[in-house]
């Protein structure tokens, strides 16, 4: 069994790896992503998920819901690290499975992947209490410098699955149910509930049409400095998040019921209504825009005509909101079955998004956790 | 959210892991007192990083600082914040008037009016109750250090101490060593409660640590007893019936923290029936923690707190922060309306956003 392997069969089971192997894998791990551009090309089928935050035995759900690397091909938008107890060895367990299977997996940067972040909100303490000293933060936070800011997905099938059914959107329970489909001929402001008992109610609305845009996907979202995604090509990634600016931006903002821009709450990055979106995506040649960043209670939650999705895939995020948890399938394009888009739509602003299924599934049971149980999980005000 | 698989699933109101031998009701009262701990480092944690001016915070935590999440801040923030505009605008009446603290524990409510407003402490007498366990403890910290908080604020000739009972008194400040349980319609009066100033009385998460008819009867107490105007504030967790409010009791009860009111006064709505009801007859509004924070702080002091720390996820403060409300309500007395101030002028929510 090469280091590597050892390495990720320990990750596997939840056991951190002695700071040598830290540092060395860390190091391949640059030479790998240096080599990636801002914006990764993925060709579907790929699953995309949202944050992680250290959730370890929720991202061990995640790939059995999901399926195994790399068997899988898997888009992670960012922040692995930070909130959960075990951010140190989701992050290398996702980092190790990069090296070993590169292009199998695409991880790209989220706000929390930043030194000054990760100070506040807990993998800085972690790995100090994990190691004793400030090293493998530090090893971690360099790879962080070189991760993509952005993937684009290219190939995306214009629907769900195998059958003829022209199956636009469907989503799945976490034991492969499935809840809802809804046809790309269904129209307009269908409600999409999520698994049976789960209480999720993750909203998606089918669209019209046929779809060969791509995907772009992105941590937080969209910048008022960058209006194409060649200007996310010519930013210069490696370097702690800055406090503003366009890599900002796409790291920290959100997407919300505005016209234009306006002042993120979050106090970096900006809001962005749906006429951005949907200006942004026609003049990119985009059908969607997946995003994170956001807690959704239903785990995914579509926005502005399905023209941008967001996907959260820490269920029970910090073991105290009670939500679920989603990843978004794209499959890839069936032959024949994809009809171009058309001269004659140019003149609609939406591009039809993509065939989406929802898998949506809920925190890992908690006897697989071995948690202290005196511990106190979560804070209240008392 | 019936299926989400959680510790404690399915035990809700059973003590949590190792709750077996500790399910004396001595045991159950001990976790309670133990939130008070929770509490002072909130407020600490809250003090150091700038959110809060408190030189006492530090008094009542024993070993350092424990740094709490920006958002744990934010909500100390606002609830210390709200609960003060409520008391200021009591205590800035002329006449003599009570506080009465309820499960006071290691508040610094007390020595932050005295030490800012010296003109309104002047005519205010300020009682706390708790458990003897916390009470002893707190005067402890009281004693110690050089010079120490009582002889530097206390320092009065009719100071008393009774540190093994933990009890003290003197002429304007009182704690007294009292199981709040103990009050109903006509008990006797604890020592130096005056039944004819104007009083307002404060729980902070406290309350809702009793059972139901426990709670009302300190409540019917309150307005029967007292023959001068009352006032109460309330600050506790609502909503118990959506998926964040069953993780949240679920993961109180592995601690042993039993919400016991939380079910009958869930939200905004029911809190301010409650008020009504248990008669606080004059007036009785209610507002979560996220209304209050967006409504009740003036734009300076907001954008102040928002560059002390970077509010990572604004979902995630939303959701806590409309699982906790202020409720306040008052009773005049007769001629004498000494809460007229809260009339109106603190903007309060219409419905419950969970």
């Amino acid at each position: 069994m090469s280091d590597l392997d050892y390495a990720i069969s320990q990750l596997r089971s939840c056991k951190p790896i002695p700071e040598p192997a830290v540092r060395e894998l860390c190091h391949k791990a640059r030479e790998l992503l240096i080599e990636e551009s801002n914006v990764q090309i993925v060709d579907a089928p790929v699953t995309i998920c949202g944050d992680i935050h250290g959730q370890f035995h929720d991202l061990m759900e995640l790939f059995r819901v999901g399926g195994d690397v790399p068997e899988t091909n898997y888009l992670f938008m960012g922040d692995f690290v930070d909130r959960g107890f075990y951010s140190l060895e989701s992050f290398l367990l996702l980092l190790s499975l990069k090296v070993r299977y590169p292009d199998r997996i695409t991880l790209i940067r989220g706000n929390h992947e930043s030194r000054q972040i990760t100070t506040v909100y807990g993998f800085y303490d972690e790995c100090l209490r994990k190691y004793g000293s400030a090293n493998v933060w530090r090893y971690c936070c360099e790879v962080f410098d070189y991760l993509a800011l952005g993937a684009l997905v290219v190939g995306a099938g214009s629907c769900v699955g195998e059958t003829g059914d022209e199956v636009e959107v469907e989503v799945v329970g976490q034991y492969g149910e499935i809840v809802t489909r809804l046809k790309r001929t269904e129209q307009q402001q269908q409600s999409i509930g999520g698994p049976p008992g789960s209480g999720a109610t993750g909203s998606a609305r089918g669209s019209k049409g046929v779809n060969n845009g791509a995907v772009l996907c992105v941590h937080g979202g969209l910048s008022p400095l960058v209006d194409s995604i060649d200007k996310i090509r010519l930013l210069d990634r490696k370097q702690e998040v800055p406090h503003e600016g366009a890599m900002c931006d796409l790291l920290w903002s959100d997407p919300d019921e505005i016209d234009g821009w306006g002042l993120s709450p979050r106090g970096a990055g900006f809001l962005f209504g749906a006429d951005i979106v949907k200006h942004f995506n026609h003049i990119n040649n985009l059908s969607l825009i997946a995003r994170a960043h956001q807690l959704v209670m239903e785990g995914f939650k579509e926005m502005f005509d399905s023209s941008i999705v967001t996907v959260w895939s820490a269920p029970n995020y910090c073991y105290r909101c009670g939500n679920v948890a989603a990843i978004l399938e794209l499959g890839e394009e069936r032959s024949g079955g994809s009809v171009p888009w058309s001269a004659a739509d140019r003149g609609a602003v939406v591009r039809p998004g993509p065939g989406r299924r929802y898998r949506v599934f809920e925190a890992a049971p908690q006897d697989s956790r071995g948690m202290p149980a005196k511990k106190p999980v979560a804070d209240y005000f008392l | 959210m019936n299926s989400l698989r959680l510790p404690g699933s399915g035990r809700l109101g059973k003590p949590g892991p190792g709750g077996d031998k500790d399910s004396t009701p001595e045991a159950k009262d001990r976790v309670v007192q133990q939130t008070d701990q929770d509490a002072s480092q909130s407020r600490l944690s809250a003090v150091e990083t700038g959110y809060l001016q408190d030189p006492f915070a530090s008094v009542f935590v024993s070993g350092g600082v424990q740094r709490k999440l920006p958002l744990i801040n934010r909500g100390t923030y606002v609830r210390t914040t709200a609960i003060d505009k409520l008391v200021n605008s009591f205590i800035n009446s002329s006449q003599t008037k009570q506080i009465v603290s309820l499960g006071a524990g290691s508040d610094t409510r007390y020595f932050r009016i005295k030490s800012t407003n010296p003109t309104a402490a002047s005519s205010l007498i300020y009682h706390e109750f708790d458990f003897a366990a916390v009470t002893s403890r707190k005067i402890a910290s009281l004693l110690k250090g050089e010079p120490s908080l009582a002889a530097s604020m206390l320092a009065d000739p009719a100071l008393f101490v009774d540190a093994p009972a933990g009890s003290l008194t003197s002429p304007s400040y009182y704690i007294h060593p009292l199981d709040i349980r103990s009050l109903r319609p006509g008990c006797a009066l604890p020592v130096g409660i005056d039944k004819s100033l104007p009083t307002l009385f404060i729980s902070e998460c406290c309350l809702i640590y009793l059972a139901p008819a426990e709670a009302d009867n300190i409540l019917k107490w309150i307005t029967q007893d007292f023959t001068s105007s009352v006032g109460l504030v309330l600050y506790e967790p609502i909503g118990g019936e959506d998926a964040f409010g069953k993780v949240m009791i679920q993961n109180l009860a592995a601690r042993g923290i039993v919400l016991k009111t939380l079910k009958k006064y869930s939200s905004l709505e029911r809190q301010k029936e409650r008020l009504r009801i248990l008669g606080f007859s004059k007036g009785q509004d209610a507002a979560d923690v996220d209304f209050i924070h967006d409504n009740w702080m003036d734009e300076g002091e907001k954008e102040r707190i928002a560059k002390l720390e970077m509010l990572d996820e604004m979902e995630e403060w939303q959701l806590l922060a409309r699982h906790y409300c202020v409720a306040w309500g008052w009773r005049d007395g007769g001629s004498e309306d000494s809460f007229s101030g809260w009339e109106g002028v603190w903007p309060a929510q219409k419905y419950s956003k969970i």
